[in-house]
């Protein structure tokens, strides 16, 4: 599924929070618009009414009141004109233009809110006030001084259309407001995003040839990106020490198999330059024989020690095939009656110390049978003829350790962090070894989650130590490893001790 | 000639070893390790070594070491180096301590023996696999000998002789500097050998001919001339 791009959603995020804004603005100015309106038109109301009320004049002669109406100010809408009644003191009409219709509320006070009506469909406004004072000069005053009750009510039309005015021009405003700021958005937006693609064409520029990933320190110092980036960092690292040791695997596969091919090459050019007898040839046959022999020999471990590496990788999915449960004992008796023709060559005891305890984990048997015969055979080929190697089988609460312990010359502190070292051969190790024995070992111990050490001690003798977790083999992995396959096997990963793998 | 093998893979050594007596005619010293290969070659500098053919990768001093602490020696000795490894940086490093040459494994045997014969003629100043001394012709690829056009048929031993006194015309070369050239080290060293090789040398070269091409200096040795000293220059 292709989703929309970033910043189209963004963008179209903040179109509409400026949408809602403008939306909001508009409203708000009509409801204010409104309301300082119907306070002036309120006002406008009220000085109408009083230009009314002033038009009541005292007669000349006689009681009662005149009004002029020729001095009303006619209505802008002749259809929808103003009212106005205006009743004199005793509560007669002295002026009216109401329509019968139209019901006039009683007079309160002054300050008597102005009422609403509809007339002809549309909203009036209405306001009275009593006891208004008839401003007439006292020279026409022939009775008492009276008090005016007036009502006047003007249509809202002129109104609403300021209002819709107001708000056309508010909206109009914001709307371009949104365009700029949207394109403003748009512009601020890609800028951002810079440092994302900064970071796609370092990535891309990773190859087998350049492992550099360094971005810009801007880049590097925005918070959000800083998880990528740390995570990037750590794939990267990840990816290139498989990487470096793998092409150094191959460089030192190379480089071991030349010498024994050399060996035959040379064997067979030298055989071939000149007629031999008959003797020559077959021993010359059965050397190379053996010379091929050697060579599957190592072809067949190197080739077993790079798929344990491979599998000890952490991208190769660690799938929990079905491991039968094996007896720890079984693997290292069977692993002493391989090496006991070996160790009676060279005039060697062997002794097998705890076999029978019966320990299981879940392994391949035959791996770990591989691992015991290739540490019996390294003790052996360092022991001197006489001696003893012992292999020792115990078992804690929650593991396994085997030790193989003789009593040759001991290793070189030197030596020590090399020993398990694919190709490394001690300086007194016998002619023919490949020093590929104790790499697998270590390959193969630590593809079960154990650990291979050499022991401290003091000469003479070595002891080499492996721990095995007894713990089912899928258990093992990293955090995440271990985390994605609880979550496939419905366990919580923080209920197991952490000190255990 | 005589070429010192260090190599820790006996087989490979003594395949090496078996096309240098057989195809060179050379007197081989195996060294299985680089201690006994500097041992060797140091003890034997006083004679000398024609050629030492060294393997990198060997148990304890390795071969870079070993060509270090010989060429600090002061020794000229021609090295032929065999390697696995066949990086352009070592190649470099290799050439730049002091190596003359080098072969990758696997080699071809012919080629390695092609580079062996000539460091050894270079190590002693001649250009062409062909040695000239006034009419005598040593053609030290075929391993044939001509004087004055003719065939002469010699000896394997016979031939050893005089392709050594060949490379060194005009010296004068010892009884016991002919032993140390041809005989390894396994080899009992008997003088009247000698005597008898160049008996038989006179023989079929000299006899022949009017003018005489060995000459004996009692006491000190045995010098390879043309009479009127009109031979071209070796190094031509």
């Amino acid at each position: 599924m292709t989703r929309t791009s970033l910043t189209a959603r963004l963008l179209a995020g903040v179109v509409l929070a400026q949408l809602l804004l403008a939306a909001g603005l508009v409203w708000a100015g009509i409801v204010f618009t409104r309301r300082q309106l119907r306070h002036a038109f309120d006002a406008g109301l009220e000085g109408r009414l009083m230009s009314v009320a002033a038009l009541v004049r005292y007669p000349e002669a006689g009681p009662g009141l005149v009004f002029d109406a020729s001095l009303v100010p006619p209505s802008r809408n002749p259809r929808f004109p103003a009212f106005y009644q205006v009743q004199g003191p005793d509560g007669g009409v002295v002026a009216n233009n109401f329509p019968a219709e139209v019901a006039l509320p009683a007079a309160g006070s002054p300050a008597a809110p102005p009422w609403r009506f509809h007339y002809r469909g549309r909203a009036y406004r209405g306001l009275v006030q009593a006891h208004q004072p008839i401003l007439d000069t006292e020279e026409n005053l022939s009775g008492p001084r009276a008090e005016l009750t007036v009502y006047y009510a003007a249509p809202l039309l002129d109104l609403d259309e300021e209002v819709a005015a107001a708000g056309v021009a508010i909206g109009a405003t914001s709307l371009v407001l949104l365009l700029l700021t949207s394109l403003l958005a748009a512009w601020a937006i890609r800028r951002e995003l810079d440092p994302l693609r900064e970071l796609a064409q370092q990535a891309a520029a990773i190859s087998p040839r350049n492992w550099r990933f360094q971005p810009s320190p801007e880049t590097a110092a925005t918070p959000e990106l800083r998880p990528l980036i740390a995570a990037l960092e750590r794939m990267l690292a990840r990816l290139h020490a498989s990487h470096e040791q793998q092409r150094a695997f191959m460089a030192d596969a190379a480089h071991h198999l030349k010498t024994p091919v050399a060996i035959l090459k040379s064997t067979l050019q030298a055989l071939l330059r000149r007629p031999r007898e008959r003797e020559e040839y077959l021993a010359a046959a059965q050397a190379s024989l053996l010379d091929v022999e050697r060579l599957e020999q190592l072809l067949q471990r190197m080739l077993r020690l790079a798929r344990l590496e491979q599998t000890s990788d952490p991208w190769a999915a660690a799938e929990a095939r079905p491991l039968p449960p094996t007896e720890v004992g079984a693997t290292c008796q069977a692993a002493l009656e391989r090496v006991q023709p070996l160790a009676r060559a060279r005039g060697i005891e062997l002794r097998g110390v705890g076999l029978e305890d019966g320990h299981r984990l879940r392994a391949d048997p035959d791996d770990l049978e591989l691992v015991w015969v290739n540490l019996l055979e390294n003790a052996v080929q360092h022991s001197p003829a006489g001696a003893a190697v012992e292999l020792a089988c115990a078992a804690a609460a929650d593991r396994v350790r085997v030790r193989v312990r003789d009593q040759g010359g001991g290793i070189p502190a030197a030596d020590v962090p090399l020993v398990f070292e694919r190709f490394r051969r001690g300086a007194d190790s016998p002619a023919g070894g490949f020093g590929l024995g104790l790499a697998i070992a270590r390959a193969i111990v630590e593809a079960y989650g154990g650990s291979i050490a050499v022991e401290p001690q003091p000469p003479p003798g070595a002891t080499l130590t492996v721990t095995l977790p007894l713990e089912p083999f899928h258990e093992r992995g990293s955090p995440l490893q271990r985390e994605v396959r609880a979550a496939f096997l419905g366990k919580k990963p923080q209920e197991r001790d952490p000190n255990r793998l | 000639m005589r070429v010192l093998v260090v190599e820790d893979e006996p087989r490979l050594a003594a395949n090496v070893a078996q096309a240098l007596r057989e195809n060179a005619g050379y007197a081989v010293d195996i060294a299985l390790d680089g201690e006994q290969g500097l041992y060797l070659a140091q003890t034997a500098e006083a004679s000398g070594y024609d050629l030492i053919v060294l393997d990198l990768m060997l148990p304890g001093l390795g071969g870079l070491e070993l060509l270090k602490r010989h060429r600090a020696s002061g020794a000229r000795t021609p090295v032929l180096i065999l390697s696995a490894r066949d990086e352009k940086e070592s190649v470099v490093e290799l050439l730049n301590a002091g190596a003359d040459d080098y072969v990758a494994k696997p080699f071809d045997l012919g080629e390695f023996l092609a580079r062996a014969k000539v460091l050894i003629r270079r190590g002693k100043g001649h250009c062409t696999p062909v040695l000239r001394v006034g009419d005598l012709e040593v053609h030290t690829v075929e391993r044939s000998v001509r004087r004055g056009g003719r065939a002469i048929t010699l000896a394997p031993m016979e031939y050893r002789v005089l392709e050594y006194l060949a490379h060194r015309p005009r010296a004068v070369v010892s009884k016991t500097e002919l032993l140390e050239h041809l005989y390894d080290f396994n080899w009992e060293k008997f003088s009247n050998v000698i005597e008898v090789y160049i008996s038989g040398l006179r023989r079929k070269l000299d006899d022949p001919f009017a003018d005489k091409l060995i000459h004996t200096l009692r006491g000190q040795g045995y010098v390879l001339r043309a009479a009127e000293a009109a031979e071209p220059p070796a190094t031509a």
